[in-house]
């Protein structure tokens, strides 16, 4: 009788997934989603192109929170750095679109360096403040900057071009984050198994336990804020290509929280975890929204708020989540299975 | 040298407020080793309140200061008793986690109660001006330094010789420790929230007079970060001392380089400071043991 779950050799632990059916139902969904746009109508489409997004950023974000354990409520501040270098690179240099994302993750990477110094020093709410502080001036920067990032008015980007095939339509934006998304797990997952990642999890536990055991502090830890912030900044990138105007506000700090708030609801330092909690949040959000919609129709008051019912929303998700479900989603999912597998002798 | 007076003297007047918000923060986190994210949002509710209350009957300032501070303790009780203290036990990430919740939740439902228009503030103080060192200043300008001088004091007196301030201070120590020595220590923590939301209603009315009530004024409690930082996040003196550094800072950035640096000028400050010393100019450094 199975009596839990056991990894018996080192390849196992090693390997990608330990669980072949779990494997094939990935791909699965990833072809479920290829074939998604098919019978999804162009709203629908621009919805789910925004999870996929959305979930190339948090997966970044989980990375550097939930495997590193170093917190940041600067998210957005890279977000931004992505999406306004590719607008700068590709309207203002005129650099070829596919190479401008690439570029902009590596941008982005580059200030999670600088603001992966003071990690070194800084443990918890103080780098908590920190990245917070990063966050603000950069929004600072790009409102004051008029000259490179036109202020407050705003960036208007050109569809991305690829070989002269032109990114217009939702399905192909779509069809865009799609792959890069698939690249991110993939990426982020060998990342996880690899030598990277169990260093990662070695810090987050207990740091100083992790130095003791050889681990480089200085290299891991601003390694975590270049990997984050480079998913983060490819991110930006698309969200760039994906809203062809881009503004200061898109990138306020409650966006930051917005994020946080999804890797809680999924589940801390699970790859997983994040992509449920950004289509939980997402789709909550729509909800909200569509609801809203339905009650506007007598004298409108209800769809005036929609920008506070959004943050209530953010704000009572999180607390109903850290107070009855701090493992989040993937925490009670991991519970449930292991309940099934392990009975009658769960524990 | 008169530009250079009235920077100081304006950079000192916005100082204090960040001092008060300053020590508010301070005094949860020196008791709990929490920073409440949601600072700015409790000052934010209890300046509506007052506004709500001075638009009801018609108070005198003093007054309107004394039972909006009263109240503002209910609501420190509350949000310790209904969102921290089940909260208890668990990794202080996630209690931080929280408060940001709670900040976001705060923001909304002032909005949704008061509407996001600007309301100017009816404090009861008068309006004009006095000339302090030949440098004009308002005098509810004057008026929020005294009460922030008191304040100080108060604190000082309290933390120094009351027993609840020792408790506290027994608290902020060694948690195990001060509960081994017949301490009720979630009183403490309730009574730092308590206090905290009180210090904090006073800078919210303060900046609510000199400012109006909008519901960007959070942004304050963030700029009252700098100010804690610089102080160190545990030192409740620390933190009012802070405060007025980062005022002046603000307005000599403001004053001499210009770009609109007042915005952010503490949070660079906070950058270089932490990068020189970690745990603030004023704080303890925790030395861990493995």
């Amino acid at each position: 009788m199975r009596s839990g779950h056991f990894i018996e050799s080192y390849d196992k632990l090693v390997n990608l997934t330990d669980n072949p059916v779990k494997m094939a139902w990935s791909w699965i969904l990833v072809l479920v989603l290829a074939l998604a746009p098919l019978v999804l109508d162009s709203f629908w489409t621009s919805i789910c192109a925004t999870v996929l997004i959305t979930a190339i950023g948090i997966i970044g974000l989980n990375l550097l929170v939930g495997t590193t354990g170093q917190i940041s409520l600067g998210h957005s501040g890279f977000l931004a750095v992505g999406a306004y270098a590719t607008a700068i690179l590709t309207m203002d240099y005129q650099v070829p679109g596919i190479i401008a994302i690439l570029l902009s993750g590596f941008i982005a990477a580059f200030f999670g360096l600088i603001v992966g110094i003071p990690s070194l020093r800084l443990k918890g709410l103080y780098l908590a403040i920190t990245t917070m502080a990063f966050a603000i001036i950069i929004n600072h920067v790009i409102l004051n900057a008029e000259d490179i990032t036109r202020g407050s008015e705003g960036f208007i980007i050109d569809p991305l071009q690829v070989f002269g095939f032109s990114f217009e339509s939702d399905a192909s934006i779509y069809y865009l984050s799609l792959i890069i998304l698939v690249l991110t797990v993939l990426g982020a997952l060998n990342l996880m198994r690899s030598h990277i990642g169990r260093a990662w999890v070695g810090i987050r536990d207990h740091d100083i336990a992790a130095k003791v055991m050889g681990i480089n502090l200085t290299t891991y830890k601003l390694l975590a804020f270049m990997v984050s912030a480079f998913f983060a900044g490819i991110a930006g990138s698309i969200l760039a290509f994906q809203l062809q105007y881009i503004n200061v506000d898109n990138f306020s700090l409650l966006l930051g929280i917005e994020a946080l708030s999804m890797i809680i609801v999924g589940g801390l330092g699970s790859i997983s975890g994040s992509i449920v909690g950004v289509i939980f949040i997402i789709f909550l959000n729509e909800l909200v929204r569509i609801t809203t919609g339905i009650f506007a129709d007598d004298g409108g008051t209800m769809s005036l708020y929609i920008h506070e019912m959004k943050g209530l929303l953010y704000g009572v998700v999180i607390v109903l989540f850290l107070r009855f479900e701090p493992d989040g989603i993937m925490g009670k999912w991991r519970d449930i299975k292991n309940y099934w597998s392990n009975w009658p002798f769960h524990h | 040298m008169e530009y250079f007076l009235a920077l100081t003297t304006s950079g000192i007047a916005v100082g204090v407020l960040y001092g008060m918000l300053g020590m508010a923060y301070a005094v949860i986190y020196k008791s709990t080793g929490v920073v409440n994210f949601a600072q700015g949002e409790v000052m934010m509710l209890t300046a509506y309140t007052a506004y709500a209350i001075a638009s009801l009957w018609d108070v005198g300032f003093w007054t309107l200061l004394i039972s909006v501070t009263i109240i503002a303790i209910f609501v420190g009780l509350f949000i310790e008793f209904v969102f921290i203290r089940p909260m208890l036990g668990q990794e202080v990430f996630s209690i931080v986690m929280v408060t940001i919740g709670l900040a976001v939740a705060i923001r909304a439902i002032v909005v949704m109660i008061w509407d996001a228009d600007p309301i100017p503030f009816p404090s009861g103080l008068p309006g004009d001006t006095v000339s302090v060192l030949g440098v004009g200043m308002y005098k509810s300008q004057v008026y929020s330094i005294i009460v922030f001088l008191a304040l100080v004091f108060i604190m000082w007196v309290f933390l120094r010789f009351s027993r609840i301030g020792i408790a506290m201070r027994a608290t902020a120590n060694l948690q195990t420790t001060a509960l081994l020595m017949g301490i009720n220590v979630k009183r403490v923590f309730a009574i730092a929230w308590g206090l905290s939301a009180m210090i904090s209603a006073v800078a919210g009315i303060f900046i609510a007079s000199v400012q109006d009530l909008m519901p960007d004024m959070w942004f304050n409690g963030l700029k009252a970060f700098p100010a804690v930082i610089v102080g160190g996040l545990d030192s409740v003196f620390g933190a009012a001392l802070g405060g007025i550094i980062i005022g002046l800072v603000e307005n000599y950035a403001e004053g001499y380089i210009g770009f609109n640096l007042k915005e952010i000028a503490g949070f660079i400050v906070i950058l270089i400071v932490l990068m020189i010393r970690p745990y603030g100019l004023f704080g303890k450094e925790e030395i861990e043991r493995v």
